[in-house]
C-alpha cells in the first residue's frame, strides 16, 4: 500500500475526538486529585506513593491515547518502553548510590 | 553460480561528479563515510603523534622533552583524540555508514540530511576541541575529566572550555548518527531480511546504536552541569555548597562504560565478516551470537560504578557492579569460541585483514582476562591509576578495536575505492603493528605491577622502571612506522592498485553483490532476501537445492524506471555551523552565539520543508520490511533518547533535594496554584493537539489548523506562566546560583521549557506551511503527527516534573 492509499485510508477511519476529550477530563480529575492529595499531610509516608501512581496514570493515558501506543504498532512500544524502563531503573540505581554516600553507607 | 555484475565504469560510481561542492552538499551515505574516514584517519595520526611525543617523554627517567603542562595536555588530547575522534567515529561514521545500508539491502540511510548533518556537526566539535592547541590551551585533566579538577578556580584557563564545549557539540553528532542508522537498520531492511537474517556486522552495530541514544543523554547533561558551572557560577560539583564531585562521576561513566563497548561492538561486527569470509564456513553459532550481541549491549549499561570502587561506594554497590562486570564476561567469551568454532575446518585464506582479525582475538581476550581483575574491588584497588590499567584497556581499544578497524579497512576498502591494497605491504603493515603493539603495551603490565602510576611525567632512574619504558618507546616508533607503511599502502591502491572487481573475497553478504565502488543507488532492484548470507546462496545456491519462496514485501518496491535519490543540500553544513557558533559564541561574545542560534533554526527549519516536499523520497519512507513510517520510527527513537536526558535531570534534582546550605527550598517558594493552571494549559494542549492530527487525518484541514493554532495558544501560554514564575522567583532572591535547589529547578525545568519552545516554533512552521497549502497533504499529515509526538512527550515529561518538583516539594529529602 503506497501513502496516498494510506491517507485516503485514513481518512475514512472514525474519529477518536470522544475518546481524546474522555482522556482529557480523566488528565483533569487526575490532576485534580494529585493536588488535592498534596496537602493531605495526614497521608504521610503514602504520599509519595500515591502521587506516582496518580501521575503514572496521567503519563500512561497520555502516552497510550494521545500518542497513539494503544493504536499503533506495537514496534513502537518496542522501542519506547524499555528506553522508558531503563530510565527509570537510572534514576532509581543514581539515587540509591547517591543517598547511601551522603548519609556514610 | 549466477553471473555477477562488471566492473563499473569510474563515471557511474559514487565517488565521481560534484566537485568540491559536491563533498561539501552531499547527502549519500558512502561519500558521508569517506568523508568521516578522511577526518577520523588525520585524528589518528594526531593522536598518535601525541602518543609518541609522550613515550619520548617517558623513554629514560628524568626526561625533559615535555613539560608537566604540556604532558598533561598530550595525555588528555590522546585520550580525548582516540575515543571521541577516531575510534567511534571510525565505527559509527565510516563503517556502519558505508556497510549497513549495503549490507540490508537500501539505497541510503534513513535520513539521509541528517547524516550530513552528523558530519559537519563532528567536524566542527573536532576543530573545538583540537582549537587550543593555536592558543596554548589545550584540554588538561584527562579524557574523563573528573569534577572538581574541571571546575573555573581550580582550572581558569579556557582549556577545558575548549574540552566541555567540544565534547557537547561532537555528543549532538553521535545521538543524531545513531539514531539515523538504528531507524535505518529497523525500517530500511530489503523484503526478507528478518532480524535473524541479517549480518552480524549489522546486529552488532544496532546494539551500538541503541547504546548511544542512551549513553549520551547523561554524558551531555554532566557537561551542561559542568559549562554551567564554568560559565554561570553554580555549583554542581562543588563540595563549598553541599554538592559533590561524585555526581560527575557517575554520569560521565554511566556514558564511559556503554562507550567501551560502543567502540567495540563494531569491532565485534567486522570480525563476525572477516572470519566467516576467509574460512570459507558460514559462522558458527549465529543466534547465540546475536543474542550475545543484545546481552552485551543491556549489561554493558549497569557495569558502570567499576570504575569508581576506588571511590568508595560501599560493600553492596561494590558486590553489585562486581557481579555485573563479571557476568559480561559471558557473552564476550561466545564470541570468542564462536569464532574459533568458525575457523575449525575451514579453508583458511590468510589475507591481511584475516590476520588482523586473528591478532584480535588474541590480543582482545588478553585484555579481557586483565579486564575481569579489575571488577574484582580488592584487586581493582591495587590497579587503579597503575601503569596496569593503561596496558589493559590498550589491549581492549587498541589490540582490540583498533585492530578489527584495521581488518576492516582492508576487507572493505575495495568495495569503498575499487582497487585492492597491496598484500605485501599490508602484511608488513600487519607485523610490524602486532610487534609494536605488544612491544609497547604488555611492559605495562609489569610496570603497573610494580607501582609505576599512570599519567606521571617523569620518574626517577632509581625505581626499576627503566627497561621497561624504554621497551614500550620502541614499540610505539615501531607501531608509528606500521601506520606509515599503511598510508603508503592506500596512497598506492588509490592511485594505481589492482581493480578489484564487486567481489574479491568471495563474500557472502549483500555489499559484494553491487559494483566496486558502489553506484550512488546502490542497488538498480531492491533485493529480496530468502536466507542469512543471501549473496552466499545467490552464487552457491541453497541447502538441498530448493530455492526457498521470495518474501512478501510490506509495502510496494518500486516498479523499474528512474532511480529517485535525495538532491544535496547546503543546510546540514551551514546548521553545523550555526549550532558551533551558538556554542562556542558563549566563550567569545554572546552576540555570536545568538547569532548561530538564529542560523540554526532558520536552517533547521528549511532543511525541514526541503526534506518534507522532496517529492519521490516520500514513497521510501513506510519500511519495506515493516510496514512502518520511517519517520515515525525516527521520532520514536529520539524519544527513547531524551527520555535518558531528563531522567539524568530529574535524578540530579532528586539527588540534591534537601542539601542546601541557605536561601529558598521548594517547600518555601514553589506556589502550587500557579502551576496547577499552567500544568492544566499544557495538558489541555495536548488535546487540541491530538484533535489537530485527527482533523489533518481526516482531510479536515480547516479544523486542522484550528486545533493547532490553539495547541500554539496554550503552549505559549505555558511559557508565558513559566516566565512569570521564574520573574517571581527571582524577585524572591532565588537564582541560578543561590543553591542547589535553584540550580537544579532552572536547569530541569528551564530545560523542559526550553523543549516546549521548539515545540511551538515547530506547530508554527507547520500552521504557517498548511495555512499557505505549501504542504501537499500526505507530507502535512505525517509531519503534523510527528511533531504531535514530540508534543506530547514534553507533555507526559511534565506530569513527571509537576508531580515530583511542586507536588512532592515538603518532602524533606530524596
Amino acid at each position: 500500500m503506497n501513502s496516498q492509499a494510506q491517507t485516503a485510508e485514513a481518512a475514512h477511519e472514525p474519529s477518536r475526538t470522544l475518546a481524546y476529550v474522555v482522556v482529557a477530563g480523566l488528565l483533569a480529575v487526575l490532576t485534580a486529585m494529585e493536588v488535592w492529595v498534596s496537602y493531605i499531610h495526614a497521608l504521610g509516608v503514602v504520599l509519595v506513593p500515591l502521587l506516582v501512581v496518580l501521575s503514572g496514570a496521567k503519563f500512561a493515558l497520555v502516552v497510550l491515547f494521545y500518542m497513539h501506543l494503544h493504536y499503533d504498532s506495537w514496534a513502537f512500544s518496542v522501542i519506547f518502553v524499555p528506553a522508558l524502563m531503563l530510565a527509570m531503573t537510572v534514576v532509581v540505581i543514581l539515587l540509591f548510590l547517591m543517598i547511601r554516600f551522603f548519609e556514610g553507607f | 553460480m549466477v553471473a555477477l555484475p562488471k566492473q563499473i565504469e569510474v563515471e557511474e560510481s559514487y565517488l565521481h561528479g560534484g566537485g568540491i561542492l559536491g563533498w561539501l552538499t552531499t547527502i549519500d551515505h558512502k561519500r558521508i563515510a569517506v568523508l568521516y574516514g578522511v577526518t577520523t584517519l588525520f585524528f589518528f595520526l594526531v593522536g598518535g603523534v601525541e602518543a609518541l611525543l609522550m613515550r619520548t617523554q617517558l623513554a629514560r627517567p628524568d626526561n625533559t622533552v615535555l613539560s608537566a603542562y604540556l604532558y598533561n595536555e598530550m595525555f588528555t588530547m590522546h585520550g580525548t583524540t582516540m575515543i571521541f575522534l577516531v575510534v567511534m567515529p571510525a565505527g559509527l561514521g565510516f563503517f556502519s555508514n558505508f556497510v549497513v545500508p549495503l549490507q540490508i539491502g537500501a539505497r541510503d540511510v534513513a535520513f539521509p540530511r541528517l547524516n550530513a548533518l552528523s558530519y559537519w556537526i563532528f567536524l566542527f566539535g573536532a576543530i573545538v576541541l583540537n582549537i587550543g592547541w593555536f592558543h596554548n590551551l589545550s584540554p588538561d585533566a584527562g579524557w574523563f575529566g573528573y569534577a572538581n579538577l574541571t571546575e573555573r578556580y581550580y582550572s581558569p584557563g579556557a582549556n577545558l572550555d575548549f574540552w566541555s564545549l567540544g565534547l557537547l557539540i561532537s555528543g549532538v553528532s553521535s545521538v543524531l548518527s545513531g539514531l539515523n542508522l538504528l531507524t535505518t537498520v529497523i525500517n530500511m531492511r530489503a523484503p526478507g531480511m528478518t532480524f535473524m537474517r541479517m549480518p552480524l556486522f549489522v546486529w552488532s552495530v544496532m546494539v551500538m546504536f541503541v547504546l548511544i541514544l542512551v549513553a549520551f543523554p547523561p554524558l551531555t547533561v554532566g557537561l551542561i552541569f559542568l559549562v554551567l558551572d564554568r560559565f554561570f557560577d553554580t555549583h554542581f560539583y562543588r563540595v563549598v555548597a553541599g554538592a559533590t564531585p561524585l555526581l560527575w562521576q557517575h554520569l560521565f561513566w554511566l556514558f564511559g562504560h556503554p562507550e567501551v563497548y560502543i567502540m567495540v561492538l563494531p569491532a565485534f561486527g567486522i570480525m563476525s565478516e572477516i572470519v566467516p569470509t576467509f574460512s570459507r564456513k558460514p559462522l558458527y553459532g549465529y543466534p547465540a551470537m546475536a543474542y550475545s550481541t543484545a546481552l552485551i549491549g543491556f549489561l554493558s549499561y549497569g557495569v558502570w560504578a567499576h570504575h569508581m570502587f576506588a571511590v568508595g561506594m560501599g560493600p553492596v554497590a561494590d558486590s553489585a557492579f562486581a557481579l555485573t562486570s563479571m557476568l559480561i564476561a559471558i557473552p564476550t567469551g561466545i564470541k570468542i569460541f564462536s569464532w574459533i568454532a568458525t575457523m575449525w575446518g575451514g579453508d583458511l585464506k590468510m589475507k591481511t585483514a584475516f590476520l588482523y582479525a586473528l591478532a584480535f582475538i588474541v590480543q582482545f581476550t588478553a585484555g579481557g582476562l586483565s579486564g575481569i581483575m579489575h571488577a574484582q574491588p580488592p584487586i581493582d584497588l591495587q590497579q587503579t591509576d597503575s601503569y596496569f590499567v593503561v596496558a589493559h584497556f590498550h589491549y581492549v581499544l587498541f589490540g582490540g578495536s583498533a585492530f578489527a578497524l584495521l581488518g576492516g579497512l582492508y576487507y572493505w576498502w575495495p568495495k569503498v575505492t575499487g582497487r585492492l591494497l597491496d598484500e605485501r605491504l599490508g602484511k608488513l603493515n600487519f607485523w610490524t603493528m602486532v610487534i609494536g603493539f605488544n612491544l609497547t603495551f604488555f611492559p605495562m603490565h609489569i610496570l603497573g605491577a610494580e607501582g609505576m602510576p599512570r599519567r606521571i611525567y617523569h620518574y626517577a632512574p632509581d625505581m626499576g622502571w627503566n627497561l621497561m619504558n624504554l621497551l614500550a618507546t620502541i614499540g610505539a616508533f615501531t607501531m608509528a612506522f606500521s601506520a606509515l607503511i599503511l598510508l603508503i599502502n592506500m596512497l598506492k591502491s588509490i592511485r594505481g592498485g589492482e581493480l578489484s572487481g564487486p567481489d574479491p573475497w568471495d563474500g557472502r553478504n549483500l555489499e559484494w553483490k553491487v559494483p566496486s565502488p558502489p553506484p550512488e543507488y546502490n542497488f538498480r532492484e531492491i533485493p529480496l532476501v530468502r536466507a542469512r548470507d543471501q549473496f552466499w546462496h545467490d552464487k552457491y545456491g541453497y541447502e538441498g537445492g530448493a530455492t526457498p519462496a521470495a518474501p512478501a514485501p510490506a509495502h510496494p518496491l518500486e516498479e523499474g524506471g528512474a532511480i529517485h535519490m535525495p538532491a544535496p543540500s547546503i543546510y546540514p553544513i551551514l546548521i553545523a555551523a550555526g549550532l558551533t557558533m551558538g556554542v562556542v559564541g558563549m566563550m567569545l561574545w554572546i552576540r555570536v552565539a545568538v547569532c548561530g542560534a538564529f542560523l540554526t533554526a532558520f536552517c533547521a527549519i528549511a532543511m525541514g520543508f526541503e526534506y518534507a516536499n522532496a517529492g519521490a523520497e516520500d514513497e521510501k519512507q513506510i519500511g519495506a520490511a515493516t510496514g512502518l513510517d520511517t519517520r515515525k520510527v525516527g521520532v520514536w527513537a529520539f524519544i527513547g533518547s531524551e527520555s535518558l536526558f531528563f531522567a539524568s535531570l530529574i535524578a540530579t534534582y532528586l539527588i540534591y533535594k534537601g542539601k542546601d546550605l541557605g536561601g529558598p527550598t521548594a517547600e518555601t517558594i514553589l506556589e502550587v496554584g500557579l502551576t496547577t493552571t499552567t500544568t492544566f494549559i499544557l495538558l489541555m494542549s495536548s488535546l487540541t493537539m491530538v484533535l489537530a492530527q485527527d482533523s489533518f487525518r481526516r482531510g479536515d484541514r480547516s479544523w486542522g489548523l484550528r486545533w493547532l493554532i490553539a495547541t500554539i495558544i496554550l503552549g505559549s501560554l505555558f511559557l508565558g506562566g513559566q516566565a512569570y514564575e521564574f520573574d517571581s522567583f527571582f524577585r524572591k532572591g532565588l537564582t541560578l546560583q543561590t543553591n542547589l535547589f535553584g540550580q537544579t529547578f532552572y536547569t530541569m525545568v528551564g530545560f523542559h521549557g526550553a523543549h516546549v519552545t521548539v515545540g511551538v516554533i515547530i506547530l508554527l512552521a507547520l500552521a504557517a506551511a498548511s495555512w499557505t497549502g505549501w504542504f501537499e497533504r500526505r507530507h502535512r499529515d505525517i509531519a503534523v503527527e510527528c511533531a504531535a509526538l514530540y508534543w506530547h512527550f514534553v507533555d507526559i515529561v511534565w506530569i513527571v516534573i509537576f508531580s515530583i518538583v511542586y507536588l512532592m516539594r515538603s518532602v524533606a529529602k530524596a
